[in-house]
């Protein structure tokens, strides 16, 4: 049976060139909006760990680092870094606002940093070395092309682009990141806020540890000694951060791979239903030669099979293709195709779709006739 | 040759339907995107429209209330109600941020409201009260059944405990539920003081909105005042643009699937019918009038799957509602005639590897056993 569906699927080579392209189609669409969905997790994911923190300092209910308003208390660095094993406890606040540029307004993420917890990916140019100096996230300069040393203006208040990061993005925001010298100077010079006590000085602290010193015992110590605090691993911020994520665009995603999952098994059903009433001839031949219903269930299970082996290849490629030129186009957006994970759930649901689809024409080559076989065309 | 088409697709009509059903559901998936967007970008404004004042004063330089953030000195309200031609204005606080409640983070706008403030609360009430005293929050009722809460329980934002009062309607979004908690609770958690977000500013009977928004920007330091139609249409037109490079993507997407979908179909049904197409260019019928009939064939699938596609998107959305209640999906007449344009091109688009087909198939072949 197997000679038989690969002499069938060299037989018409067109046909079955249309057919696994028709196949990859599919799989790249449902590999790209799966790619879409883990890389607006991975975003998330990495504004955390790219921080550099090894533990993570928030206020007393506060479980998110992103997008997310905490607010520590003035002593809470001090007493973090009396604490045994802590090395230095770096703050860093965050707030989103607007910035507007010819006609185009977003959202973007403004990161404040004093020495880690800045930029992890710099593309070009430098850290912020002065004051009015920031680092943008590369989709910002892509958008508004922005080039290193171009003016970034925000509520009145002019920055300069000293240099630009990858993956610094997260929940369809950009960051820009300043320091804290920045911040004073943005908050006290321009029309963002009445006054400093507008944004929270320090949001979180990102905790920098001793060699050979156990973080989650460290953990334990600082919320036990520092008042009004929650302590986090970095892996547990990032998957928190990830949490909130699935429960904001989970949903509308999920529905949306649904569709292609099902629109993927429509066009495997179609195509194996459309290869059986192409040969319905041949499978009266078979039968007139005293083939079995199973067998030809088989054949028509193995050729499908065929498509799908070969086509799996050219559907990732594909669907990296369109993965590479969204994030060129849009670098705000992240579409990691290729995860182990992603690929084989596909390949399987691929299987599934193969095993369904051949079940649609099975009643078609049950009620063949093999008298067919002495028909002319 | 047209009647020669419509047999054809008649005689295949299980293919043919395949194929529409396919060639639907990539349609939808453009639709369901786009409505998704549509759907949030509405609700976004929902508190706007809802609450609706002549005009909008908020710190300078802002103009939109999502994701942004506004400080305004609270004897800047003073001001505002002093001058001529404004009735009343009422202020709120208000920040983005996460809720806690029933073990699960819900990212929402939070909006502190004075005491007795009904007038920028809630507008439509499930249960319960719609004006939060200290230590109350009303929060969206879809959202208490997502989480499992009732009135009476407890939620958090940061550290800070509310007892849920009240449970409002057409405030929840995936993205952008309304939570509604007192003033004074939220300088706290905000820690600020004698500053407000944004004014809802009415106007006297005869003033003019646009009027009324320029003189306050001119008379009072600092401030950006924007009539309630042009604040929802910057905050409505900033959301519908951070979705409109991925629905341009999934558009091509989807159109570049259901083109090869439907080359497939074609493809198959001329090719099954090579014999007769040779008959037929035998019997003198110009390659004109075949490419003419493929080209329909082409256009009859995709029209089909349209079709499909629109019932599916409106029919199925109380039954997509139900499945996945938070998502608020809106399909637009513009939407719909932009997904027919392009269905038009791929139909046509789609017909051209049949079309190669017809053109090499000999007319000798028709007299071959």
């Amino acid at each position: 049976m197997f000679r038989l569906a690969l002499r069938q699927f060299q037989f018409d080579l067109l046909r079955s060139s249309l057919t696994m392209a028709a196949i990859a189609a599919v799989i790249a669409v449902i590999l790209v909006l799966r790619g879409f969905e883990t890389g607006l997790y991975e975003q998330s994911r990495a504004a955390v760990l790219d921080r550099g923190a090894d533990l993570f300092v928030a206020q007393t209910g506060v479980t998110n680092f992103v997008a997310v308003r905490s607010s520590l208390h003035q002593l809470a660095r001090r007493e973090v870094e009396a604490i045994e094993g802590v090395v230095e406890a770096h703050p860093v606040t965050s707030f989103s606002v607007i910035y507007q540029n010819g006609g185009q307004k977003v959202p973007v993420y403004i990161l404040v940093y004093d020495i880690r917890g800045g930029p992890a990916n710099l593309l070009a140019g430098h850290m912020p070395a002065t004051a009015r100096e920031v680092v943008v996230d590369r989709s910002l300069a892509h958008k508004f092309d922005l080039a290193l040393g171009d003016p970034l203006v925000i509520s009145a208040f002019e920055f300069r682009v000293s240099g630009v990061a990858a993956d610094s993005a997260a929940f369809f925001m950009p960051f820009v990141f300043i320091t804290y010298d920045g911040m004073l100077d943005f908050v006290m010079k321009s029309d963002i806020a009445p006054d400093l006590s507008a944004f929270p000085l320090v949001s979180h602290l990102l905790v920098e540890l001793e060699p050979d010193v156990k973080a989650d015992d460290v953990a334990v110590v600082i919320e036990s000694v520092v008042d009004n605090v929650d302590v986090y691993l970095p892996k547990q911020m990032a998957l928190q951060d990830v949490q909130m994520g699935q429960g904001l665009f989970g949903p509308v995603m999920g529905l949306l791979v649904s569709v292609a999952y099902v629109v993927g098994l429509l066009v495997v059903g179609l195509i194996v239903y459309a290869d059986v009433r192409g040969r319905m001839r041949m499978f009266g031949v078979l039968k007139a030669l005293g083939f079995r219903l199973s067998h030809l269930t088989s054949s028509v299970m193995i050729q499908t099979l065929m498509y799908l082996v070969a086509a799996f290849p050219l559907g990732t490629l594909l669907g990296w293709i369109v993965a590479t030129l969204i994030e060129f186009v849009a670098p705000l957006y992240r579409v990691p195709i290729v995860d182990a994970d992603g690929l084989a759930q596909t390949f399987f649901a691929g299987i599934f779709f193969a095993v369904l689809g051949g079940m649609v024409p099975l009643r078609l080559i049950a009620t063949i006739d093999p008298i067919v076989a002495f028909r002319g065309n | 040759m047209l009647r020669w088409t419509l047999k054809t697709l008649w005689l295949q009509r299980t293919g043919t339907l395949a194929s529409a059903g396919g060639v639907a559901g990539a349609f939808l998936m453009v639709l369901l995107l786009e409505a998704v967007f549509l759907g949030e970008s509405t609700q976004m404004v929902s508190y706007i429209e809802h609450t609706s004042p002549d005009v909008w004063v908020m710190q300078h330089g802002v103009s939109n209330m999502h994701m942004a953030t506004s400080f305004v000195w609270d004897w800047k309200e003073d001001e505002v109600a002093k001058m001529s031609g404004v009735e009343s204005v009422s202020s709120i606080l208000y920040v983005n941020t996460v809720v806690r409640a029933g073990e699960r983070d819900w990212f929402a706008y939070v909006v502190g409201l004075q005491s007795g403030d009904a007038r920028s609360g809630p507008w439509d009430m499930a249960a319960g009260s719609p004006v939060p005293e200290p230590g109350e929050i009303v929060l969206p009722e879809m959202f208490s059944r997502a989480v499992g809460i009732q009135i009476g329980d407890t939620a958090t934002i940061a550290d800070t405990r509310f007892s849920v009062v009240g449970l409002s309607k057409e405030t929840f979004s995936m993205t952008n539920s309304v939570a509604f908690v007192n003033f004074v609770d939220l300088e706290k958690v905000l820690s600020v003081g004698a500053t407000v977000s944004y004014m809802l500013v009415d106007a006297s009977p005869g003033e003019a909105a646009e009027a009324l928004a320029d003189r306050i920007e001119t008379e009072i330091d600092k401030v950006s005042a924007l009539t309630q139609q042009e604040f929802i249409t910057s905050d409505f037109e900033m959301a519908m643009k951070m979705g409109v490079e991925i629905i341009f993507f999934m558009t091509i997407i989807g159109s570049m699937l259901a083109v090869v979908i439907i080359a497939f179909t074609t493809f198959v049904q001329v090719s099954r019918r090579f014999h007769e197409l040779a008959v037929v260019k035998a019997l003198g019928v110009q390659n004109r009038a075949i490419y003419g009939s493929v080209v329909l064939q082409s256009v009859f699938v995709t029209s089909l799957g349209y079709v499909l596609a629109i019932s599916a998107a409106v029919g199925a959305m109380p039954l997509i509602a139900a499945l996945v209640p938070e998502v608020i999906f809106l399909v637009s007449p513009m939407a719909l005639a932009r997904m027919g344009a392009i269905a038009l091109a791929v139909s046509v688009l789609a017909a051209l590897v049949p079309a190669r087909l017809v053109a090499g198939v000999d007319p000798v072949s028709a007299f071959k056993a």
